[in-house]
């Protein structure tokens, strides 16, 4: 299974993590289009600072355990059993937000606009290149490895 | 010492470079592509503001405005003001020192090789004085005199120089320039932090540099050099790395003031200096072209056939003529003088004399050049590259091409020389373009990058798409190092022009695309449109003309792009100038430009849709003038 490594050692905090996460999710746009002032556009990961410990890149982790799918009523969440990621069905959420208030890692979120569904790393659909934000990184701070259970 | 050896290099639209470089035991840039291929998505949209401590900000949808409150639009607009007036400073320097030349060498009498254009710019500026030398010395003062106004003082040059129809478009958006160096200090002043925060303001700011970077720094700095060091004529040219000749000492030299090596080009071929090359074993002296000098060189090459060997590349490819281990020297006087040279050098134990030191670079002699002490210091620079020759020669390997380039590149294309093989008159290619023999021009111009495909990828694949079309292409710039290595300026690549534009091609002998030598030539295609419009009785966005910058590298190129943009013209680039983050600037440059000036801005990555857009454009502009 293939899971988002975080180095925060490496971590520079530039963003481009966001912005490569928001690309991905507006179609059709890239790094020179995507609109970063429109309501729609949300990042799906985080950098934090920390004035101890730097930056702190928040990922989700598609948690072998995910708290979010466990507290999910409505069976919007659940975790894949071959790719081991936890994805998201829009139509069956019911903005409850167990899921928020559930995830260890406050990487999950309501979206802004609509206040109507959830903003979660979706692993950009298993794309064969991978992750939008891991191919953003300038300083390979995050990376994709294979992973065991 | 490449400690990217494994990596694969860019593509290249010159597929022997490619090979040539891929070879190389050498770091290159287009090795370093690799490396640097993450970009910084709030760079290339140009929200990014470091003006303060309290950044770098950054836009982002938890943080639409930056700590001082500024937006996008704002942001945006400060970082390409910054950049114009950069690029325009870069120009600037170089008319300025090409001006304080031109002075010097007709106080002190020395030689004037270009009869036509002294008369030519004594008519513009209404210079009357019999003595060649104090006509010259009069027009350097009235530049200068110009450059060196404040800038809430209009230069009086501007006027005389510009199309009247644009003089006039220009006063009423209140955008001609005070003098043309404090233009830049004033560009940087209001970019500052917490200064100016009105995009529009700044956007038209931009075009008033573009003003006095295009009349001034293009324009201006041809005609001046073309009175010190004579006009262009047409004529075949070996182009390539082919024109390195191992049997001279050769001299490979990077920048933009031709000027600076006027009378070293002349002092290589004298006699007593062919003789020192000859004790050390050694024909002579050569000179091998690299950017836009080199180019510039080339151009009048007519004149320098003995010490000029011909132009081997652009600015991307200066590290691959470097690693042949054939070149000795390198005399730079300003961009583009890649760092990436430097290490080349100390490997290959190359010497690198910097000229100006606005291109000192970090392990080369400093020799700032004096115009009084020219003739010592040629021979301390003779000397010196002597001493590299023994100490480096046979030892260090050689690693040629000569199969690279070609031997019939066409050259020596100018607004004048142009004009003479019309025949004196530009009424044959006015026709020729109301027949349709000539859909219409384009000016392919700028610089060489590694982006948009490759190195002059999208540059060589825009040509053939536009040639195809029957466009004729006028190149100025590192553009056209990479066009004519690829043989599109030679006569035979007419088979690769639509059938009109071929036929045209091939009963005059020449080639779809032609060469105006450097970027500061952009200025010459100025020239070539404003006659044009004169003669025909139009304004310049009338006419069926466009610009393209495909691969447009630096800030001098925005300068340029600016003067393109103050003439009118539609304007092709192949990536965005770090604009797209602003609405308000994608606003301005793509349809609000069009009420300004006629100007607009195109940004395409894709060679066949930006032809397309580019010929629909011309045949849009063909019928509003019933052709």
């Amino acid at each position: 299974m293939k899971r988002i490594i975080i180095d925060r050692e490496k971590c520079d905090g530039c963003l481009n993590c966001n912005i490569a996460c928001i690309s991905a999710h507006e179609e059709g746009s890239n790094f020179y289009t995507v609109n970063m002032l429109s309501p729609d556009a949300e990042t799906r990961n985080f950098i934090k600072f920390d004035a101890q410990k730097g930056y702190l890149p928040i990922f989700c982790r598609h948690c072998d355990e995910p708290e979010c799918v466990l507290s999910c009523m409505s069976g919007a969440l659940e975790k894949d059993p071959l790719t081991g990621h936890v994805q998201y069905d829009e139509s069956k959420c019911a903005a409850c937000y167990m899921c928020v208030m559930n995830c260890p890692y406050g990487v999950l979120k309501p979206d802004k606009r609509t206040r109507t569904k959830v903003i979660k790393c979706d692993f950009c659909d298993d794309k064969v290149d991978g992750p939008s934000c891991v191919k953003a990184c300038p300083k390979k701070a995050i990376e994709v490895k294979e992973v065991s259970l | 010492m490449n400690t990217n050896f494994s990596c694969k290099t860019c593509a290249s639209a010159d597929q022997k470079l490619e090979t040539f470089i891929s070879n190389l035991s050498v770091d290159t840039s287009h090795h370093r592509m690799e490396g640097q291929s993450v970009k910084c998505g709030f760079g290339l949209q140009g929200i990014c503001c470091r003006l303060c401590s309290n950044g770098p900000c950054r836009i982002t949808p938890d943080g639409p405005k930056g700590v001082c409150g500024a937006t996008a639009d704002t942001i945006v607009a400060r970082n390409f003001l910054r950049a114009v007036s950069a690029g325009s400073g870069c120009y600037i320097h170089i008319v300025e020192n090409t001006a304080l030349m031109l002075k010097k060498t007709a106080a002190s009498k020395g030689v004037l090789k270009g009869k036509v254009a002294l008369a030519k710019l004594a008519e513009i500026f209404a210079v009357d004085e019999a003595d060649e030398h104090v006509r010259a010395e009069k027009i350097a003062d009235m530049v200068l005199a110009d450059l060196y106004k404040p800038d809430y003082v209009k230069m009086e040059l501007v006027e005389k120089m510009a199309y009247k129809p644009r003089f006039d478009r220009w006063k009423e958006l209140g955008i001609l320039p005070g003098g043309a160096k404090s233009e830049v200090f004033a560009g940087v002043v209001k970019t500052s932090t917490n200064l100016n925060s009105d995009p529009v303001d700044m956007y038209l700011n931009c075009l008033k540099l573009g003003i006095s970077t295009g009349l001034y720094g293009l324009t201006l700095t041809n005609l001046l050099n073309d009175v010190m060091l004579g006009e262009p004529s047409i004529r075949l040219a070996p182009v390539g790395l082919r024109v390195i000749d191992t049997d001279y000492i050769n001299i490979m030299i990077t920048g933009h003031q031709h000027s600076i090596f006027a009378y070293l080009q002349d002092r290589l071929i004298q006699d007593d200096v062919i003789e020192k090359a000859k004790a050390v074993g050694a024909k002579g002296f050569k000179l091998v072209g690299c950017t836009c000098v080199g180019q510039d060189l080339q151009l009048r090459g007519e004149h320098y056939q003995e010490v000029f060997n011909g132009h081997a590349g652009n600015n991307f490819t200066s590290e691959a003529i470097l690693a042949t281990g054939a070149i000795d020297a390198v005399l730079s006087e300003f961009n583009c003088t890649l760092p990436g040279i430097e290490p080349i050098c100390d490997e290959l134990k190359i010497k690198q004399i910097c000229l100006d030191d606005v291109a000192k670079k970090a392990n080369a002699e400093m020799k700032p050049f004096v115009f009084e002490e020219k003739e010592s210091q040629s021979n301390d620079i003779i000397d010196s590259v002597i001493e590299a020759y023994q100490a480096r020669r046979g030892v260090v390997a050689l690693n040629m091409d000569a199969d690279h380039g070609n031997d019939d590149t066409l050259t020596g294309v100018s607004e004048g020389s142009l004009k003479s093989f019309l025949g004196g008159t530009w009424k044959p290619l006015i026709d020729l373009i109301v027949k349709g023999e000539i859909k219409g021009i384009a000016g392919v111009v700028g610089c060489s990058s590694l982006t948009a495909g490759g190195h002059d990828v999208l540059t060589v694949n825009l040509v053939k798409e536009l040639i195809a079309k029957d466009i004729l292409v006028l190149s100025a710039g590192c553009s056209s190092g990479g066009l004519e290595n690829v043989g599109l300026m030679s006569p035979s690549a007419a088979s690769q022009a639509g059938s009109k534009l071929r036929a045209v091609c091939e009963s005059l002998g020449i080639p779809p695309v032609l060469n105006f030598g450097p970027c500061l030539a952009i200025g010459r295609l100025e020239l070539v449109a404003t006659e044009l419009a004169e003669a025909i009785g139009v304004d310049l966005p009338q006419l069926p003309l466009v610009l393209s910058a495909p691969q447009w590298l630096e800030e001098q190129a925005l300068a340029d792009g600016a003067f393109g943009l103050a003439l009118g013209l539609p304007l092709h680039l192949g990536l965005p100038p770090f604009v797209t983050g602003s609405p308000v600037a994608v606003q301005v440059f793509t349809q609000d430009m069009l009420n300004l000036t006629g100007g607009q801005l195109i940004i395409d990555d894709n060679a066949q849709s930006a032809a397309q857009t580019l010929d629909a454009i011309i045949e849009k502009k063909r019928k509003e003038l019933n052709i």
